[in-house]
């Protein structure tokens, strides 16, 4: 699937501003970026759920909406609901009907059954209604918002042996770390606009800083941006957070030099901070 | 889409609302207006007091039926966001709405029948075979507007007022109707009103076909102007929420 200058606004709200993306058949691609860059923006054009304001979709040679009534798109989204008052079985059965060459109901009753491991029963019941017609392209927003660590895992394993038999699955998510996990390729997103695009371990490189959080006891602020692996510094009162690409660097090279603290902490990579470093440096 | 069509019915067949409100409440209140009327008196239609009521009856079930499929279902769908993710299978659009419209008609029939099957078991009540089926069968097409209706309110009104909305509308046009109390009865000016609803127009064609007239002319065009009216403010719902279904 492409997307060229995709833009779309609500109102003064501009959503998206002009996303070119390109997804080759096969591929698995993250569209990474916090809440609010315009991911599931993005997804609903992609899925002819939305009219583009300005730009072009095409899915598979063909617009969104077109590529759906084909039964070559499958999508888990954010904020979909289940047909209520049936059992899961009549309801997979019937999404399966709706596609020319569907998989195996039993194989889709057994990921909606796979016990609690995978999040709520509901959220199996929507993955296995996303691939009951064995989609080409597999589309998924935020899928594992609702989900615990081990049901996460499992689920990534599900979407892999998918993604394997030589399907395109494209996620949003706005954890760097499932990016990482899951994607061949990576198209990180803020405010509207395709911010990076790349291999996972490159995207990480870029957006991968880590914190470290303590409350200077003594010393000097200007010692702390040449400790090991430090990017930036942030202060707030005697509170004080170093960005930085190596925590062990940073807090081996703490240790060794004069400066005091208290109430360290370290804090795993924060998208939000380093968007908005990016977005700010390109300002 | 006959699979998506079978679910729907079979759905709305085992809806706890639709069981009580729109099977047993009929054949009830059926019960208790030929215990309170008597059986022997004629009602207005001139016809007698089983007959009379079982048509009442009859069409008072079938509109909550159709009702009870549409308006606030299709609300609660769009709240929880089923109709978004049906959006993204192949089911085309339009074939999802006359799914849900002819699912509310098919959910009429059961509820008609059962009053007809009540009113010949309890009051012997008897129609020739050419009559029963004109009298089911025309009713039945009576019903669509009321089911264009309930497709409006589904795609208007929010999840929490469907309920209550539909459930007001479907006792006022019961009452204001004609279907509890005669229309003789009535003010004349109510009587005006209540020759103008749909579901007076359903339950007149029923009457009028049981006592063998056939001048059923102003109750069908009642009808059609509701169902012209209902249809138009369905399509502009429906049309209005595929429109605005982003978020």
């Amino acid at each position: 699937m492409w997307a060229a200058g995709l833009a779309k606004s609500y109102g003064p709200t501009v959503a998206l501003a002009g996303l070119d993306l390109h997804v080759a058949a096969g591929e698995t691609v993250a569209l990474l970026g916090p809440n609010g860059a315009g991911k599931s923006t993005a997804i609903g054009l992609l899925l002819g759920l939305l009219t583009p304001g300005r730009g072009q979709v095409q899915v598979h040679g063909r617009p969104p909406s077109r590529a759906v009534a084909g039964g070559l798109v499958g999508a888990m989204l954010q904020d979909a609901g289940l047909m209520p008052g049936v059992r899961v079985g009549e309801l997979l059965a019937m999404v399966r009907g709706l596609y020319s060459r569907p998989l195996p109901l039993d194989a889709l009753a057994g990921i909606a059954d796979l016990g609690p491991l995978l999040g709520g029963q509901a959220q199996r019941v929507r993955f296995a209604a996303a691939i009951a017609g064995d989609p080409l392209l597999l589309v998924l927003d935020e899928p594992t918002a609702a989900m615990d660590v081990q049901a996460r895992r499992n689920f990534w394993e599900q979407i892999h042996a998918f993604a394997g038999r030589g399907r395109t699955v494209l996620f949003a998510t706005h954890y760097l770390h499932e990016a990482d996990d899951a994607a061949d390729r990576v198209v990180v997103i803020a405010g509207g606009r395709k911010v990076a695009d790349g291999t996972p371990a490159a995207i990480k490189a870029n957006f991968g800083d880590q914190q470290v959080r303590f409350t200077l006891r003594h010393g000097s602020p200007a010692l702390l941006a040449a400790l090991g692996g430090v990017r930036a510094v942030d202060q707030d009162g005697a509170r004080v957070t170093l960005h930085t690409s190596d925590p062990d660097a940073t807090v081996s090279s703490l240790v060794r030099s004069d400066v005091r603290w208290s109430g360290l902490e370290v804090g795993g990579p924060d998208l939000e901070t380093s968007f908005l470093r990016l977005l700010a440096g390109q300002s | 889409m006959t699979g998506f069509l079978a679910l729907e019915l079979r759905r709305s067949l085992r809806d706890v609302r639709y069981l009580i409100i729109a099977v047993a409440m009929p054949i009830g209140l059926y019960l208790l207006f030929t215990g309170l009327f008597g059986t022997h008196g004629q009602r207005a239609q001139g016809l007698p007091q089983p007959v009379e009521l079982m048509v009442a009856m009859i069409a008072y079930g079938a509109m909550w039926a159709v009702f009870s499929a549409t308006g606030p279902r299709i609300a609660h769908e769009r709240a929880i966001g089923w109709d978004r993710q049906l959006r993204v299978t192949p089911l085309n659009p339009a074939a999802a709405v006359s799914g849900k419209l002819l699912t509310a008609l098919a959910a009429a029939l059961p509820a008609m029948a059962l009053v007809a099957v009540t009113a010949v078991v309890s009051h012997h009540v008897q129609l020739s075979a050419a009559q029963w089926l004109a009298v089911l069968g025309i009713m039945w097409a009576g019903v669509l507007p009321l089911a264009l209706l309930g497709l409006a309110i589904g795609y208007l009104a929010a999840d929490d007022i469907a309920f209550p909305l539909t459930m007001a509308l479907y006792f006022a046009l019961g009452a204001l109707g004609g279907l509890w109390i005669p229309l003789s009865t009535m003010p004349h000016a109510m009587q005006d009103l209540a020759q103008a609803l749909p579901s007076n127009g359903v339950a007149e064609l029923g009457w009028r076909i049981a006592g063998g007239q056939a001048s059923v002319l102003r109750a069908v065009l009642v009808l059609a102007a509701w169902t012209l009216g209902g249809g138009l403010v369905a399509l502009f719902a429906y049309r209005r929420r595929a429109i605005g279904s982003a978020h």
